[in-house]
């Protein structure tokens, strides 16, 4: 099982001909994605290693019924991208550039809502099933095949806790990047339900940090819905206050919204178990003995 | 392609604010911006007196710290630039003063767009209470403000106008005014890409009309790109100088109080606040932290271990890495050059994983200081700890 993608998701790439798309193409293909089309403006017609390029996503998409696009497009033409992703009927589009102006992402957002697409990330490294398929950049070797579900809206942590669990023989089922960015195309909520469901997935880690809402969210919809362990890190608790730590999502307000205090206690009240840091992640879901 | 992750907002200065809701059509008082004494009597010649004179500073309560004076000629003006120019004001130097025509204020509202991540939409707020109180306001009677969301593929329309007037309570004669100037708020709110902009407070002067007395605008970074004018005010704003500095190399630098001796880097800004977390966890406390980004080399990780070390009460530096992009060896070599020219009195907590880990240990084993490598974050913030009670 696993979600979102898997050894049969049939992938586009946007920005297939540019240096980042070339490189991280190939990468995918290596892992076993089903890479199936790629679109550059200007490029149709022809092909790069073996894939075909289209001008048009429109195109590529009914050429080939692909069901995910990931974007490998400078932070300035991403929403355009996911635009022309979304309006030509791509189910799933992956975003991952860093530094797409918030207004372009509320667009997104708003506008994914009536076309009933799902977009990940931007500041995102993407998506992976590991050993099945992945739609990313991310460094593979450290992920290995197993039944831990993670999402996180941060990649550093992400990586640590993915390679912490691999060192300890523990693997994982799906690992999303739902991105540091102040509005994300999607969130834990959307995914929580899918992971619920999944097979494959026997315990859920949930990687947040300070800023926003979608940790409370999160805690709301785990307690009415999820019967599966999960476990949470939230990040931030002594960063400083209406000040970014880089990530444009990791503000506190002053009244105290979305502190990292406050989503904590949401979330233990729903049954979340804690960590304090990457390698508490790990012992948790090792005292758990569920995977 | 996953550089530095330098990403928030840049506030403007209420001049700056000013100039360009008069841009869009908003009216403000008359005034003029002047950065010295000298400037004054020509600047402000063409201005009718009595003048208030407010320091363009980003902190706030301005006016409680003495930066918001009155005066009825030139000479009176003249002596108030002298006296707050160059003075250090809510942690800020006052570079600049906006010298203004003084308006009759009959009343005080308050007006502002947000951009809010819960609706994920902008967002009108409106209270018929405006001024310095609005906060107080906001605790204490939170029905006195009305906010409306605005749905981005439709955006603003005479409703929201009438929705305020609705509920606020204000007289049903500025429905027309009001309406434009939430349009034109609007307006400016998405074309400078704000994720505020506020009108505070929003006047209703002397001849009945309405007008922005004070202004705060955010801009998101991200979007700097596209709004040269705005780019080019950053540079006179008054920020902390290793922060300019480090942006100049394209890090993030961020100061986090003056009772640490800890700074910390990481290539994420996730990772750092994880370890700075910990770090406060076991007792201790951090000064600043620094976001490498990713695919950092030698020569700008040197550049990163010299600015961090320029903060005069930072002795420790905890570099974690988990290299994909970042390799390890140029991050180990970085720290190399900086500590072994000149800053072989302090010390360098290593954690470095991943890309050319073991080259890195080779150049780290070599260093001719205190450079101490670490197997994970939990044994670095333990050497840290323990280093830092044998000192």
């Amino acid at each position: 099982m696993s979600i979102l993608i898997d050894e049969k998701t049939k992938l586009i790439i946007q920005g297939i001909t540019g240096r980042e798309g070339t490189f991280h193409g190939q990468r995918m293909l290596e892992y076993g994605t089903k890479v199936v089309a790629g679109v550059t403006p200007g490029k149709g017609g022809t092909e790069v290693f073996g894939i075909p390029v289209y001008d048009t996503v429109r195109e590529a998409y009914l050429k080939t019924g692909a069901d995910a696009s990931i974007l490998f497009v400078p932070p300035k033409f991403t929403a355009i991208g996911a635009y022309e992703a979304m309006d030509a009927g791509i189910p799933l589009v992956i975003t991952i550039a860093e530094h797409v102006p918030v207004h372009d992402m509320m667009s997104v957002y708003n506008i994914s809502k009536s076309t009933g697409s799902r977009v990940i990330g931007p500041n995102s490294f993407g998506v992976i099933s590991p050993g099945k398929s992945k739609a990313g950049f991310m460094h593979d070797k450290i992920f290995t095949q197993g039944s831990v579900g993670i999402m996180s809206r941060s990649a550093t942590n992400c990586y640590e806790t993915v390679f912490l669990l691999t060192n300890n023989g523990i693997g994982q089922s799906t690992v999303i990047g739902i991105g540091g960015d102040m509005i994300p195309g999607s969130a834990f909520i959307d995914y929580l339900g899918m992971f619920e469901a999944d097979e494959q997935t026997k315990v859920i880690v949930l990687i947040g940090e300070i800023g926003g809402s979608d940790e409370e969210a999160a805690a709301a919809f785990i307690r009415e819905n999820i019967k599966k362990p999960v476990v949470a890190l939230i990040a931030g608790k002594n960063a400083p206050r209406g000040t970014s730590m880089g990530h444009a999502g990791a503000i506190v307000s002053a009244d105290g919204t979305g502190s990292a205090q406050n989503k904590e206690e949401k979330l233990m009240a729903a049954g979340v178990h804690i960590a304090e840091g990457t390698e508490h992640i790990v012992q948790i879901i090792k005292d758990l003995r569920c995977v | 392609m996953m550089n530095s992750g330098v990403m928030c907002n840049m506030k403007l200065l209420e001049y700056m604010g000013k100039e360009l809701l008069s841009n869009h059509g908003i009216t403000v008082q008359k005034g003029v911006v002047v950065s010295s004494v000298e400037e004054v009597s020509q600047k402000a010649k063409d201005l009718k007196p009595p003048f208030v004179l407010k320091v363009q500073i980003l902190a706030g309560g301005r006016g409680k710290a003495g930066g918001i004076k009155f005066a009825d000629d030139i000479k009176g003006a003249e002596d108030i630039c002298l006296e707050l120019l160059g003075k250090e004001m809510r942690g800020c130097i006052v570079n600049k003063i906006l010298i203004a025509q003084k308006v009759e204020v009959k009343t005080e509202w308050y007006l502002s767009i947000i951009l809010d991540r819960l609706s994920k939409c902008p967002t009108v707020i409106f209270s018929s209470l405006g001024g310095i109180d609005i906060e107080q306001t906001a605790k204490t009677d939170p029905g006195r403000i009305v906010k409306i969301p605005v749905n981005p593929l439709i955006g603003v329309k005479d409703y929201i106008a009438r929705y305020i007037i609705e509920n606020s309570g204000i007289d049903g004669k500025y429905m027309e005014e009001l309406n434009r100037i939430i349009g034109n708020l609007y307006r400016l709110f998405n074309e400078y890409d704000c994720t505020l902009a506020e009108i505070n407070p929003l006047a209703i002067v002397d001849d009945d009309n309405l007008m922005a007395i004070d202004c705060k605008a955010d801009i998101d970074d991200s979007s700097l790109y596209r709004h040269p004018d705005i780019l080019e005010f950053r540079n006179t704003i008054d920020e902390n100088p290793l922060t300019i500095e480090a942006r100049k190399f394209n890090f993030l630098y961020i100061p986090l109080g003056t009772e640490g001796d800890i700074a910390v880097a990481s290539n994420g800004s996730g990772m750092l606040m994880s370890c700075i977390d910990l770090i406060t966890k076991s007792g201790m406390k951090a000064c600043a932290a620094l976001d490498l980004g990713g695919g950092a080399t030698s020569e700008r990780i040197a550049q990163a271990v010299r600015t961090i070390f320029k903060n005069k009460g930072t002795e420790y530096l905890f570099i974690s890495i988990f290299g994909g992009i970042t390799r390890c060896d140029e991050v180990a070599m970085g720290v190399k050059i900086a500590i072994e020219d000149g800053l072989k009195d302090k010390t360098v907590i290593l954690r470095l994983e991943g890309t050319n880990k073991a080259e890195a240990l080779k150049i780290s084993q070599s260093i001719d200081g205190n450079v101490i490598d670490v197997k994970s974050i939990s044994e670095g913030v333990k050497t840290l700890k323990s280093g830092r009670k044998n000192r």
